[in-house]
């Protein structure tokens, strides 16, 4: 567990009467009660939080979901609702003092209907993200959420924790690509909302309010996705830039010279860069030029290049040179094959590789509005190394998100330990610089165990206050996900 | 009473108050002229401090509040009840822009910028702020974020929801949370962002808000087309997605019946066309990228003209007109805008604002202008609307010479005939008005009880002493 006092949590115990009771509604394969067996539901997946559960809960429909929680409602039974458990903020991970259940959504792992002409896709929350990936694709259509975890993380994680990931820049966080959602309310009551309507004004939007609320105002089920026209025509280039500043301009430019077809801008300082080209196996620098920053730059268009015609890449090439004249790139190289676009991704995607074998650091997921990112990186580096001044800051991160891995490397031969102890003081003062211009403390990872406190210490009591009442509303006995981002 | 209204001028001041019946007559009903209420005062502050003092007051003498933009609502959303202890809030002093950041996409605006000043300023900055509806010369953002208001971009922009980074907002317990992030990510607890927008004043009242903003189009194609079908303009949207290489803003069908109406009632109007016919589509495309010098160089101008040429021969498109010149396309917008208008001037009508999947919009438009013939065998249905979107204006004009008495007898059995066939098709009830006062029977009567009920708990853990806007949306 994280440095943080373990909120007070309902600890009514599973008795053998609610536990018959739980089996009755899933049967013995939606029950897992042995400790080896529960053990992977109640770590995250770092390995950093242990906590504990009478028993893993895992119904096959929605109809059970609604009988278990139903049944825990009526106990005082507390639920930790949990999908791919790949999470970074220890969200559905259960506290060491809980008593209650793990509801895993893994069983609820099919896609109901795919309406290609519609652009639309109904699935259960236990699908795995790449599933769901891959299911668009052999439709001709693009489901755009993409993240590091797609391999096992849940649909149903993705919408309760509001997933960020590399396609935010142009289809939006994944509260963006969902319709409608179908969600079990923490009385066991079953919210159907599953519509596929572009336009419904009927009231308050309960939608928006289930999404990134990290399972603790009731369990998503259900949801109709949005797809869109799979890119048919992408073009990749590697910039050396003038600073963060020039990135930005950059960015603004390339929106209208792209025609609005700006898929990814991502940020690499040189640290960063030179990080990973050491550690990660078969990355080459894509441009030798010996400059502080650089910009990944990614077009692309839902239309094939016409024969002969103008494409991505001359039209990117023909920026690239117009940003050349005006000093706002140095030197800039187009990807000319499939081999150099992914040389290019595996640096960017190689930072959190790269930073595991270069010994311990720090990292925040933090975001600004785009337009402060420069006055940021700088002041943030400068408040670090005031306090320790041989750390050494790479930071990175999706700049047409305004969001950025602001990362650093201990001093070269410190340990952990000693580091450890400067942390405080360094999270203290990124998360204040953070604040002090109006940023987000979280930006795409949410609040889960890790940032409660943190969370408490930036947010107005106002904002606090409002959400508790809401937490208060809608799970008056306090028993979905209990303790995780507010404390009651 | 009086004392009330003291306090109250110490908090704004003499300008900032109205109490004369003729000063708070306009404040007091609604633009249909469907609702008159009455109202203690109408108070208009000048900034966020002194709405939360009003509000602060108001909880203290248990007088609700009614918040009001530009009181250009369908639903009677903005408009007070009648005899009750209410004050309209109008936030039509807020009208300051606060800062625009070209580069980083982003204006800070108050509530009660009209939202035609937004997108000016927004142009003179090479920037375009895409929400665009018909009232937007007198709506203000502020009504227009808390309606989510949606208008006639929404295909390529989104509703107004999704045209918004942040916002400000004084609760109903006078406090203000300022939400007035200018971030695309921001993960740390609740939306509560998207729970103030769409709520119609009844959790708080937006008095800011940071709004996002797009490159500005430098080529635009506005093409007036008459179809023969519901069906052709559906199926005209969807090619035209791939021949504007997505490049399509903008996709509005209109039925014969609201074209007579605007020629009859607004001058000025003329029929682009030389025949008549039963269904016409505005399309409109635009690009961000200008066009450029050289013969070979075709633009939008040139594909539509190439599209809409195919369509002639595959009997897609009857005829069209491609608007030469800017007085052109907003001639024809112009036809399409004073639907409303010319509504209203032709006498009592009744108007259903729903959405279906696209899709089905053909089926419905046929069954539900038979629904409603079957109620009233003289209404004159004029059903128009945002095509792209699955959303229709399926309204429906009182029988020539009818007083508004006799057409409203009408009204109810009419309206359930509209939603029970719009509920079939799993479509919602009200795509883009909202609720107001005018539909929460209807909401009461098609949302199921777990989903009033949880609205019912949101509303009475934010606004506990029911003060905020009142009997809109759901009652308590």
């Amino acid at each position: 567990m994280p440095d943080i006092a373990i909120p007070s949590i309902p600890t009514v115990p599973v008795t053998p009467a609610v536990l018959e009771g739980l089996r009755a509604i899933v049967g013995d394969k939606g029950l897992i009660l042995d400790e080896p067996g529960k053990q992977p539901f109640v770590t995250d997946w770092r390995g950093s939080l242990v906590g504990s559960a009478a028993v893993v809960v895992r119904p096959a429909n929605t109809d059970e979901v609604s009988r278990v929680v139903k049944l825990c409602f009526d106990n005082g039974v507390a639920i930790v609702p949990q999908g791919g458990n790949t999470g970074l903020m220890g969200g559905a991970t259960p506290y060491p003092t809980h008593s209650g259940i793990v509801l895993s959504l893994g069983r609820m792992n099919h896609v109901l209907e795919v309406d290609p002409v519609g652009y639309s896709m109904t699935v259960e929350a236990g699908c795995v993200l790449q599933t769901l990936q891959e299911t668009a694709a052999s439709h001709d259509r693009f489901f755009p959420l993409s993240l590091g975890a797609q391999g096992s993380c849940m649909i149903g994680g993705n919408l309760s924790t509001n997933a960020g990931g590399v396609q935010v820049l142009r289809y939006g966080n994944a509260r963006n690509l969902v319709l409608g959602l179908e969600v079990v309310l923490p009385n066991g009551d079953v919210w159907n909302g599953l519509r596929s309507l572009k336009k419904d004004n009927t009231g308050y939007d309960l939608k928006h309010l289930f999404m990134g609320a990290e399972g603790t105002l009731g369990v998503i089920t259900k949801a109709v996705l949005k797809l869109w026209p799979a890119p048919k025509d992408v073009a990749t280039a590697w910039l050396a830039i003038r600073d963060p500043q020039a990135a930005i301009e950059v960015l603004s430019e390339a929106h209208a010279a792209s025609e609005d077809n700006v898929g990814s801008c991502e940020l690499m300082s040189r640290t960063a860069t030179e990080m990973i080209l050491r550690h990660v196996p078969g990355t080459q620098d894509p441009l030798k030029a010996d400059t502080p920053w650089y910009l990944l730059l990614e077009w692309s268009s839902s239309r094939l290049k016409p024969e002969g015609g103008e494409g991505m890449s001359e039209k990117m090439e023909q920026f690239l040179a117009d940003q050349m004249e005006v000093g706002r790139v140095l030197d800039a190289v187009i990807a000319q094959s499939e081999a150099q676009s992914r040389n290019m991704w595996r640096i960017r995607e190689g930072a959190a590789e790269a930073s595991r074998a270069e010994g311990p650091g720090l990292s925040y997921d933090v975001s600004v509005s785009i337009s402060k990112i420069p006055s940021f990186i700088d002041k943030g580096i400068r408040a670090a190394l005031d306090i320790l001044p041989t750390i050494r800051p790479y930071p990175l991160g999706h700049i047409g998100d305004g969001n950025i891995h602001f990362s650093f490397m201990g001093p070269k031969g410190m340990d952990r330990e000693t580091l450890h102890q400067y942390a405080p003081a360094i999270t203290r003062a990124v998360n204040d610089l953070v604040r002090d211009m109006a940023g987000s403390i979280s930006a795409e990872h949410g609040i889960g165990i890790d940032k409660i406190d943190e969370l408490a210490h930036y947010r107005s009591r106002i904002e606090l206050d409002t959400m508790r009442s809401l937490k208060r509303a809608l799970d008056s006995k306090n028993i979905m996900n209990p303790g995780k981002i507010l404390r009651l | 009473m009086t004392e009330f209204l003291d306090k109250l001028r110490a908090i704004i001041g003499e300008r900032g108050l109205i109490t004369d019946e003729p000063g708070k007559h306009p404040y007091l009903t609604d633009w249909r002229e469907n609702y008159l209420g009455t109202a203690l005062a109408v108070v208009r502050p000048a900034s966020t401090a002194e709405v939360a003092d009003v509000v602060k007051l108001c909880v203290a003498e248990k007088v609700a509040i009614v918040p009001q933009g530009g009181n250009t609502g369908m639903m009677g959303g903005g408009t007070p009840r009648q005899n009750s202890r209410e004050i309209v809030l109008s936030l039509n002093r807020m009208n300051r822009i606060v800062e625009i950041d070209p580069i980083g996409y982003t204006m800070t605006v108050e509530a009660g910028v009209i939202l035609k000043t937004i997108q000016e300023t927004a142009a003179r900055h090479d920037r375009l702020f895409p929400l665009s509806l018909a009232a937007e010369g007198s709506c203000s953002i502020g009504g227009n974020l808390s309606t989510n208001a949606g208008g006639v971009q929404v295909l390529h922009y989104g509703n107004a929801r999704q045209l918004v980074l942040g916002i400000e907002v004084v609760t109903p317990q006078g406090e203000v949370w300022d939400g007035l992030r200018a971030l695309k990510k921001d993960n740390t607890g609740y939306d509560l962002r998207d729970l103030y927008l769409g709520a119609e004043g009844t959790l708080g009242i937006i008095t800011r808000a940071v709004l996002k903003l797009w490159p500005k189009p430098k080529d635009t194609a506005t093409s007036w087309i008459a179809v023969p079908s519901p069906e052709a303009a559906v199926a005209l949207l969807s090619g035209a997605h791939a021949a504007s290489e997505d490049n399509v803003t903008s996709c509005e069908l209109m039925g014969r019946q609201g074209i007579d109406l605007v020629l009859q009632h607004i001058p000025g109007s003329v029929d682009p066309l030389t025949e008549r016919h039963d269904w016409y589509v505005l399309l409109e495309w635009a690009s961000t990228r200008a066009r450029r010098q050289g013969a070979n160089e075709t633009g939008l101008a040139e594909k539509m003209e190439a599209y809409l040429g195919e369509a002639l021969e595959t009997g897609l498109v009857l005829d069209a007109a491609l608007a030469q010149n800017e007085a052109q396309a907003r001639a024809f917008w112009a036809l399409r805008e004073n639907h409303s208008e010319a509504q209203k001037r032709e006498g009592p009508s009744i108007k259903h604002d729903i959405s279906v999947s696209v899709s089905k919009i053909p089926a419905f438009m046929k069954e539900g202008l038979a629904a409603m013939k079957k109620v009233l065998p003289e209404c004159r249905p004029v059903p128009f609307g945002h095509v792209g979107d699955g959303n229709l204006h399926f309204n429906c004009q009182s029988p020539p010479g009818w007083d508004k008495p006799r057409f409203m007898a009408y009204s109810e059995a009419i309206s359930s005939a509209v939603y029970d066939l719009v509920v079939s098709y799993g479509g919602s009830i009200s795509a883009e008005h909202g609720i107001g006062q005018l539909k929460v029977e209807e909401l009461v009567h098609y949302r199921s009880k777990i989903e009033l009920d949880t609205m019912r708990a949101i509303k009475r853990a934010l606004d506990p002493l029911n003060l905020m806007n009142p009997g809109k949306i759901i009652q308590v």
